[in-house]
């Protein structure tokens, strides 16, 4: 059995078997569809809620049960799920007012939507869904797009029109996407602590039957789910899911060889050879949006602000290698967009794995080798710390690489590896001298909170006018190909500047039993289980 | 023993327990990163929501004040609710305590059951093979990593042979007890191993230097029964060490068990409380050292108590 990377560029094992299903479907053969089957999944975290708005994880288990008006597909390109179709411009659905400066979105719903408990999906519950998280007693991990909503109107039960404070061309990966709360079952009542927390009501194709905090959640199929297949069939098909919390990863895979656990997602690159290995067992490369970056804090040791260092840096990391030891699944990478999106640009100024021009740009910056084999200049020797998220096996092989890199030109790194709020704490507050790890962005990426001057995520205390304009530009318009345009220009001139250096793009391991079909990765942070309608368990 | 002895005891901990309490919440305080920090990376949450959070979490109050509030709570049995999941922090400990006693408990029986005849056994037979069997055998459990362990009997039981899960504490939708019972095999076993491996060393010790006394030997040379000099006489003697450092491994055993809970995934305490420190879920974390520092009170008390029972020629007044 052979790895098959997946993604809209590839024709794979998983697209022939879609296009097989499709056919089938398509032509309404005698053959019978299958149906059935109770999924397994294994998670590696504990969850701690299962309201999609306060958790700090990801929607994996939730995803089946509340859906929002748009999703993003395994393309992560967005559809409409609860709404009738994406609005855009040219459908009328996105209307600019004549200043360009702010807009109205119309969202049409779809009719005969019921709640889990059978009450009716309405544009007043898209309303109360953006009341409940904007209200700031509610303390959520993920309040995105509620504060550039100015009101929202609902003229009627299947109508939801929405009015802008300003151009939000990033608005379908926000609130409306992560999923409804209704407001039958919730209004009036605290969402800290309300035990909807535990048991969320949504119109998905699966039910919550039961969470058992630090076990598992376990979903059973909603009988009354508005979605029908091709030839009428209800779905979903799948009787239940379960999802297994598993926080140790060799356990996990030991789950995954014992059957207990059907798919798991992030399995180590250490243990694909392994797993791909069992006769039963699919091993997929999910390319999430995802990419892994060397940040340098501007706020730390005045060589990090040297051009010339950073371009050392740059020169003098062998990403080649870094891939290598991460088993070559993750590929080296030339600019902070990964290739997944269209607006990647390719032809970014590029900084090939040269140690001899590394140390002739140290050289010449005035840079020169003490006794102990460190350059230093003025008395400042080129001797920083690099901080990885401790417990990251692939960012602890990754910062070794980096290590002994840099060691060849004369810079000393020390590792400084942080976990848990302190970790977070020193990449908000920018405490570190550089950072390894990895961002991850929504199908809808806004690199202004990376980049931007006041961006939330630029603990490295970054500015440039440049970046900020460009981004400002690309952030504010919904023209597609302009927008695209701005951010080919945003990437040149930031590799120009390296504030950050791309090292590889991520990919996330997905070995799941052969049993399943119709199971499609989604590259987006919304989750592989965002489409689970039509997924069942072979006999 | 007497009850004013006990009563003594008892009161006591209380101005310990507050003194405890005092540091924990201080050290816990000082260290890096509020609860907050952890949408500190989240874009959509503006610099005025954390604002209106930390006015809400009460984190905005010097630190003196957040502890007298914290405190009153405590005493009047309002723990609050976890940051972290908005569940009230009673029933967070509660959800994960009970695994953690079940598996701590039945570990904890299972590893005296062994340990102690292992260690009598090895003390009767001193350097003879037997001795020597499972000597070599408590220096291998004690240097023996845990995980290493699990992982083997892991695939040996579930993916080997099929006979075990191999982690979890139910199967999803079977409450069963002979189902909990299966999936607490492993983990129970794992959990003694270590204990076994100590307690079976201190056993022998103990045993030996009984078995040594005076009056051991003039019970032999009355010529009482081998079987009744070592049962009646020497074995109770040599349980009283056992006894406090058995008493003090149980608060441990109970808290400790944070490997053999994540390998396993058993939802006890110890896994709560990794997760609530990364979050620094203040509430939560108060309430488990709490706890934590009350059960290793109680458990000292109880090695005084039952070394007093096991030995009569201890009082406390």
């Amino acid at each position: 059995m052979k790895l098959s990377p997946i993604s809209q560029h590839s024709v794979s094992r998983k697209s022939r078997l879609l296009l097989a299903l499709t056919s089938v479907l398509l032509c309404g053969t005698a053959l019978a569809q299958e149906r059935g089957g109770t999924l397994t999944v294994g998670l590696s975290y504990d969850i701690d809620t299962l309201n999609v708005y306060s958790t700090g994880f990801l929607h994996d288990a939730v995803a089946p049960v509340i859906e929002g008006l748009l999703a993003p597909d395994k393309n992560a390109k967005y559809v409409p799920v609860l709404a009738r179709e994406v609005p855009t411009v040219k459908n009328g659905g996105i209307k600019v007012a004549p200043d360009g400066k702010t807009m109205i979105i119309t969202y049409k719903l779809r009719p005969n939507v019921k709640w889990h408990d059978g009450k009716p999906f309405t544009s007043a519950d898209v309303r109360f869904t953006w009341e409940a998280v904007k209200n700031p007693k509610f303390i959520a991990e993920s309040k995105s797009g509620t504060e550039d909503i100015l009101r929202i109107d609902t003229p009627d039960p299947l109508t939801a029109v929405v009015h802008y404070k300003r151009i939000a061309p990033d608005f379908a990966s926000t609130l409306f996407t992560f999923g409804m709360l209704p407001k039958h079952a919730l209004e009036g009542k605290d969402l800290n602590t309300d035990p909807y927390n535990a048991k969320p009501l949504g119109t998905g194709p699966f039910i919550v039957k039961e969470f058992r905090r630090g076990q598992y959640v376990a979903l059973t199929r909603n009988p009354n789910y508005w979605r029908k297949d091709a030839k009428g069939q209800q779905l979903p098909y799948l009787d239940a899911m379960n999802f297994k919390i598993i926080p140790d990863s060799n356990t996990l895979v030991t789950q995954l060889r014992s059957g207990e656990v059907q798919l798991a997602y992030n399995v180590p690159y250490a243990q694909v050879k392994q797993l791909d290995a069992l006769p039963n067992m699919n091993v997929v490369q999910n390319k999430v949006l995802s990419w892994q970056h060397l940040d340098f804090n501007f706020k730390g040791p005045a060589a990090l602000r040297d051009i010339n260092v950073r371009q050392a840096f740059a020169h003098a990391i062998n990403r080649d290698a870094v891939s290598k030891a991460l088993g070559g699944y993750p590929v080296p990478i030339d600019s902070v967009v990964v290739p997944v999106f269209d607006a990647y640009n390719k032809n970014v100024p590029k900084y090939p794995y040269s140690l001899s021009r590394a140390n002739a740009i140290l050289d010449a910056a005035g840079y020169r080798r003490g006794s102990d084999g460190i350059r230093a200049k003025n008395g400042a020797r080129l001797s920083f710390n690099i901080m990885v998220q401790a417990g990251r096996p692939n960012d602890e092989v990754a910062q070794q690489v980096i290590i002994a890199n840099l060691k060849s030109i004369g810079v000393e790194l020390k590792p400084d590896n942080k976990s848990g709020v302190a970790f977070r704490e020193a990449r908000y507050n920018g405490t570190y001298d550089l950072w390894y790890g990895g961002w991850i962005t929504s199908a809808d990426p806004v690199y202004s909170v990376f980049f931007g001057s006041k961006g939330v995520n630029n603990g490295q205390s970054y500015s440039n006018p440049r970046i900020d304009q460009l981004l400002a530009q690309a952030e504010t318009t919904l023209d597609d190909d302009a927008r695209r345009a701005t951010l080919f220009t945003f990437q040149t001139e930031l590799m120009k500047d390296l504030p950050t250096l791309p090292i590889t793009t991520n990919i996330s391991m997905i070995a799941f039993t052969n049993k399943l079909v119709n199971f499609t990765p989604n590259p987006t942070n919304m989750t592989n289980f965002v489409d689970v309608a039509s997924w069942y368990l072979r006999k | 023993m007497n009850v004013s002895y006990l009563f003594k005891r008892l009161v006591s901990m209380l101005p310990l327990l507050l003194g405890v309490s005092l540091i924990l919440f201080g050290v816990l305080h000082l260290a890096p990163g509020t609860p907050l920090d952890v949408y500190a990376d989240n874009p959509s949450v503006s610099p005025e929501a954390l604002e209106q959070m930390r006015l809400a979490l009460g984190l905005d109050q010097p630190a003196h004040i957040q502890y007298f509030h914290w405190i009153r709570g405590f005493l009047t049995g309002e723990w609050g609710y976890s940051i972290r999941t908005g569940q009230p922090v009673t029933l967070e400990v509660v959800q994960h305590l009970g695994p953690t006693m079940l598996l701590g408990g039945v570990s904890f029986l299972l590893a005296l059951l062994v340990a102690v005849p292992l260690g009598v056994i090895s003390a009767l037979r001193r350097s003879s093979a037997v001795d020597y069997t499972i000597t070599f055998g408590a220096f291998l459990g004690i240097s023996m990593p845990v995980f290493w362990l699990a992982l083997m009997l892991q695939l040996l039981f579930s993916v080997q042979w099929r006979l075990l899960p191999s982690a979890g504490m139910s199967t999803i939708g079977d409450g069963s007890v002979l189902d909990l019972a299966r999936h607490l095999i492993l983990p129970a076993c794992i959990l003694a191993f270590a204990s076994i491996a100590g307690w079976s060393r201190y056993m022998r010790s103990s045993m030996v230097e009984v078995l040594s006394q005076d009056y051991v030997r003039t019970a032999r040379a009355k010529g009482l029964p081998g079987g009744q000099v070592v049962y009646r006489h020497a074995l109770r003697n040599a349980l009283a060490p056992m006894i406090t450092v058995v008493a003090l491994d149980f608060a441990g055993i109970v808290s400790g068990a944070v490997i053999t809970e994540t390998i396993f995934a058993w939802p006890g305490i110890g896994r709560l409380f990794i997760e609530s420190m990364n979050g620094r879920d203040y509430p939560v974390l108060m309430a488990l050292m709490m706890i934590g520092s009350l059960a290793l009170l109680i458990s000292n008390l109880i090695a005084d108590l039952a070394y007093a029972l096991a030995d009569p020629r201890i009082r406390y007044e």
